[in-house]
């Protein structure tokens, strides 16, 4: 009975991991491709069936011939060999022999020679046509065949041995490879879009909003906490009110608001209307006041002023809800989208953040994956960075955002 | 109570007070004339310009008053008037020498001021670690002293490498008209009043006590936030709901009040009855007003619905399918996550920190990705179909043909992937919430749960699910409400042109809004639109709010 209960918590348990296991490798999946495409090369990013791991040609150099060349599985017998491509496009027909047409051979057109002569070639009926025979060297014999098809295809030679050769078609035949990383993209797409730019304007803004924000919330939150005056709980409750408001409603007048004072398409359009915030002030409020009255009044009473108080009590007492209004406001201003893309203009590259880039770019960049997914991953990477250090205040600024009220 | 003792200084500097306040209530008063015959100026900011001059002209007069007589009343108003000057002719200065245009010129030289910035918080790692050595203060002293120099170094290196120096020499040239002298020279007499009167002798001479002294620096410490809450968040509001009522077109500027035309227009719908299933549009509706928007059968007969706004309804339907698809699409495998992770076993937090990533990525870099995901060609989604499908036609002998969709130029399956996308990045966050809920119910009743033979099940359904009930009601209508604010996926996913293809069936309501706000630049229809979306978002939030009240979530 025992060991059976046992046995079935055991295999519930096993579930259970395997499910969330499979919830996290799909949660995972788009970033592993992310960055596995950011180091792709370009044809790598086309090739179906799709794969994880970047890969690229293998080359190699072949005595009598200039450069690199590509390598290419090509079959020699029953055999399949790496061969070199030295020669493209040339003209090959698909030659059949009568006796048995179900076996094709794909020969280039110069090594083939009429049968019996230019002058006097022989045919034969073949599928109820009369067809010219031409002689076919394979394997060092000679054998006369018929010609079904024309094609164009590559000259491949063992790169030991270069004399030994073979022709096939270029496009169907299977690269050699070697698994590769191609960390240029990143400055590929950098040069391309601007984003070292994108990126420095993106961490100013972010930093200003964060420390303005912080700054503004901690006054704000510690009057609404701890000092009476007339208006205070309405305040409060407006505040409050306005907490679930969508920035949707606002985007018109405040953009209007940026005409008049004169900065559309300026950075600080993008930091001081988001420093003044309820939900900072009301978070800060929350927590101050939990803090007891008792130390607050001792200091008073020892002649300390409330500036003080608050730097030297409240402050260092409150460091997680700082930092959980922090974290919080740093997503927020790292990613936002809709007001940058409303008030920065898109040709005027200096001001770009890092969000409006990406989003030129995904038009700019269509064809290339690889470069598109390293702008993606200079923009990912660092809130992701800064959530595997501080996962904790991530995790409390989700939460307290369900505490209002 | 003894009356205070008021020495020469004091007394002096309360004589000040008063004539400024006189002075000043001639200057805002008398300037209002001269106001009215200025040329150029918005009559709405000629308005709001007098009114802000009268108020302050009335207030100080109060002000002289109040102090002549030696009431604190006075100090109050007198300060929240000097106060608001110096901050006015302050800002003002500071937009003046162009210090918020000058952000931009920061922004130029801040990359090099980056490494810089590594140092301080290197800086600020010495100080913290001696926090270590709690036992030994002389220690932990040493650790933050090094520290704070560490940090103070290369925080004026920092300052250095921006360019801080020829930055605030360039402001200093600024100075070569009138504006920057007059709201400098503001800004010093202002702040000069607010030390005469903050003073703590000015203070004892007016009779001031603690409950005063609280109040007032319970107004200074509000102050920056509320005033740039009015500036930039009430005030946009209420201008929002003005230009609602205006036909407001920002390239033309023209600016008519139109009542509730726009609302009228947005929401105007018609239905006509059909005599055949296929008769014409044209026939049947007044086409120079209404657009076919659907034809339905209600009752054997067909109907066709016409609309003014053909757009708007067909965002507002498209908003609604998506809340409709994507909030449960989130919502219900956050709960089953959360309640597997709610559990005693090992490596849950590890599980929980990787569900919450896709939270704290940008939606746009997201959208970049699953844009090459879901790739008709060569994507992983079509990939792992054809696959699956294959895997199935061998196994069971079956001959299911690849079904090929092509994702985001469908308009079957665009906005299909556009829930898809939203849900994945959802359902993290959702599950942090549900686990922060489920924490909370309390243990004890599990156990008895245990004791009297529950299954696993039979606890989730019967307890948790009850129990958690506020907690997924604040889930559900935060994802309804950020449902319905669906805009980036929508614009970077499918980006196409216009915006919200193919054919419109990707389009939101804040996308319509977008376009019509600022790519036809008609702002005045667009913020009704943004209205109409704020009464819906608002419903769903008082719901909740009302709900909150009455439950137990706190």
């Amino acid at each position: 009975m025992r060991s059976k209960y046992r046995f079935l918590t055991l295999l519930g348990n096993l579930a259970t991991y395997a499910i969330l296991i499979g919830f996290a490798y799909i949660m995972l999946f788009p970033f592993i491709f992310m960055f596995s495409t950011s180091f792709k090369y370009q044809k790598d990013t086309f090739r179906y069936p799709p794969r994880l791991l970047p890969r690229e040609q293998v080359t190699t150099v072949v005595a009598g011939y200039e450069g690199e060349k590509p390598l290419y599985y090509v079959s020699v017998g029953d055999e399949k060999k790496p061969y070199a491509l030295v020669e493209t496009n040339i003209k090959a027909g698909v030659y059949a022999d009568p006796n048995r047409p179900e076996i094709t051979y794909t020969v280039p057109i110069s090594k083939v020679q009429p049968s019996g002569g230019a002058e006097n070639q022989k045919s034969i009926i073949f599928n109820g046509k009369e067809e010219a025979l031409w002689d076919v060297p394979i394997d060092g014999k000679t054998i006369p065949m018929v010609l079904t098809n024309q094609t164009a295809v590559g000259r491949f030679v063992d790169p030991e041995e270069p004399s030994r050769e073979a022709f096939q078609n270029v496009r169907l035949s299977e690269p050699v490879e070697k698994l590769t990383i191609r960390p240029q993209n990143y400055k590929e797409v950098t040069e391309l879009q601007g984003l070292d730019r994108s990126l420095s304007n993106t961490a100013l803004v972010t930093i200003l909003v964060m420390v303005g924000q912080l700054v503004t919330s901690v006054l704000g939150g510690y009057a609404l906490a701890r000092l009476r005056f007339p208006g205070r709980e309405q305040i409060f409750l407006i505040y409050l009110g306005t907490i679930m408001i969508p920035f949707v409603v606002l985007v018109t007048p405040l953009y209007q608001l940026m005409v008049f004072i004169g900065w559309v398409d300026k950075l600080a359009s993008l930091i001081i209307p988001w420093i003044f915030t309820a939900y900072g002030t009301f978070l800060m409020r929350q927590f101050f006041i939990t803090i007891p009255k008792e130390i607050e009044e001792a200091a008073l009473i020892d002649g300390a002023s409330r500036l003080q108080i608050l730097w030297t009590i409240f402050i260092p007492a409150s460091v997680p809800a700082l930092a959980t209004l922090a974290t919080f406001t740093f997503l927020y201003a790292w990613n936002s989208f809709f007001w940058p893309l409303v008030i920065i203009n898109t040709g005027n590259r200096a001001n770009h953040v890092l969000t409006l880039a990406l989003s030129i770019l995904r038009g700019r960049a269509a064809d290339n994956a690889n470069l598109v997914m390293a702008g993606a991953a200079i923009a990912i990477l660092p809130p992701m960075i800064i959530y595997i250090l501080a996962q904790r205040f991530f995790v409390e600024s989700a939460t307290s955002s369900g505490v209002k009220g | 109570m003894a009356k205070p003792e008021i020495d020469n200084r004091t007394h002096f500097l309360l004589r000040l007070a008063f004539v400024w306040h006189i002075a000043l209530t001639i200057g805002l008063l008398g300037g209002i004339v001269p106001l009215w015959q200025a040329g150029k100026m918005a009559v709405w900011l000629r308005l709001l310009l007098t009114i802000v001059m009268l108020t302050g002209g009335l207030a100080s007069t109060l002000a002289a008053i109040f102090i002549r007589r030696g009431e604190h009343r006075g100090r109050v108003i007198s300060l929240v008037i000097n106060y608001l000057g110096f901050l006015f002719c302050f800002l003002g200065t500071l937009h003046v020498l162009g210090v918020f245009l000058g952000i931009d010129a920061l922004a130029e030289t801040f990359p090099r001021g980056i490494p810089y910035l590594g140092g301080i918080f290197a800086g600020y790692l010495v100080s913290a670690f001696g926090d270590r050595y709690e036992n030994f203060p002389k220690r932990q002293q040493a650790f933050r002293r090094a520290g704070k120099i560490i940090m103070g170094i290369f925080g004026l290196l920092f300052l250095l490498a921006i360019r801080t120096l020829p930055g605030l020499l360039a402001l200093i040239k600024r100075y070569n008209s009138l504006p920057p002298y007059l709201l400098t020279a503001g800004a010093i007499l202002f702040g000069v009043m607010v030390w005469v009167l903050w003073r703590k002798d000015s203070a004892n001479a007016l009779k001031a006590n603690n409950a005063h002294e609280e109040m007032l620096n319970g107004l200074l410490f509000l102050s920056p936030n509320l005033l740039g809450f009015l500036l930039f968040f009430a005030a946009p509001l209420l201008l929002s709901f003005y230009f609602s009522f205006t036909n407001y077109d920002a390239t033309t500027k023209v600016s008519d009040w139109v009542g509730l035309k726009n609302y009228i227009s947005l929401l105007n719908l018609t239905i006509a009855p059909l005599s055949s299933p296929a008769q014409p549009a044209t026939e049947v509706l007044n086409t120079k007003i209404y657009d076919e928007l659907t034809r339905i059968t209600l009752f054997g007969r067909g109907f066709i619905i016409g609309a003014q706004d053909k757009l708007f309804w067909i965002a507002l339907r498209n908003t609604v399918v998506f809340c409709l698809l994507a909030v449960p699409l989130s919502v219900i495998p956050a709960l089953l996550l959360a309640n597997l992770l709610n559990s005693k076993l090992p490596g849950m937090k590890f599980f929980r920190a990787i569900y919450f990533l896709p939270s704290v990525a940008a939606v746009v870099g997201v959208a970049l990705i699953w844009q090459w995901l879901y790739n008709a060609a060569v994507g992983y989604i079509n990939y792992s179909i054809v696959s699956v499908i294959n895997f199935i036609n061998n196994i069971f002998g079956f001959a299911i043909a690849d079904p090929q969709i092509r994702w985001l130029s469908d308009t079957r399956t665009a906005l299909l992937a556009v829930v898809i996308m939203s849900a994945w990045q959802w359902i993290g966050f959702d599950t942090v919430l549900f686990l922060a809920g489920m924490q909370n119910i309390s243990k004890e009743i599990y156990e008895a749960a245990t004791v009297d033979g529950a299954s696993k099940w039979a606890q989730f359904t019967k307890i948790t699910i009850p129990l958690l009930a506020p907690t997924t009601f604040f889930v559900v209508t935060t994802a309804i409400i950020n449902a319905l604010q669906l805009f980036e996926q929508v614009y970077v996913l499918i980006n196409t042109e216009p915006p919200g293809g193919p054919a419109n069936s990707t389009i939101s309501l804040v996308l319509y809004l977008y376009v019509k706000g600022f790519q036809r630049f008609q702002q005045g229809y667009a913020s009704a639109v943004a209205w109409v979306l704020f009464v819906v978002i608002f419903s769903v939030t008082l719901l909740q709010y009302r709900r909150q009240r009455g439950g137990t979530y706190a």
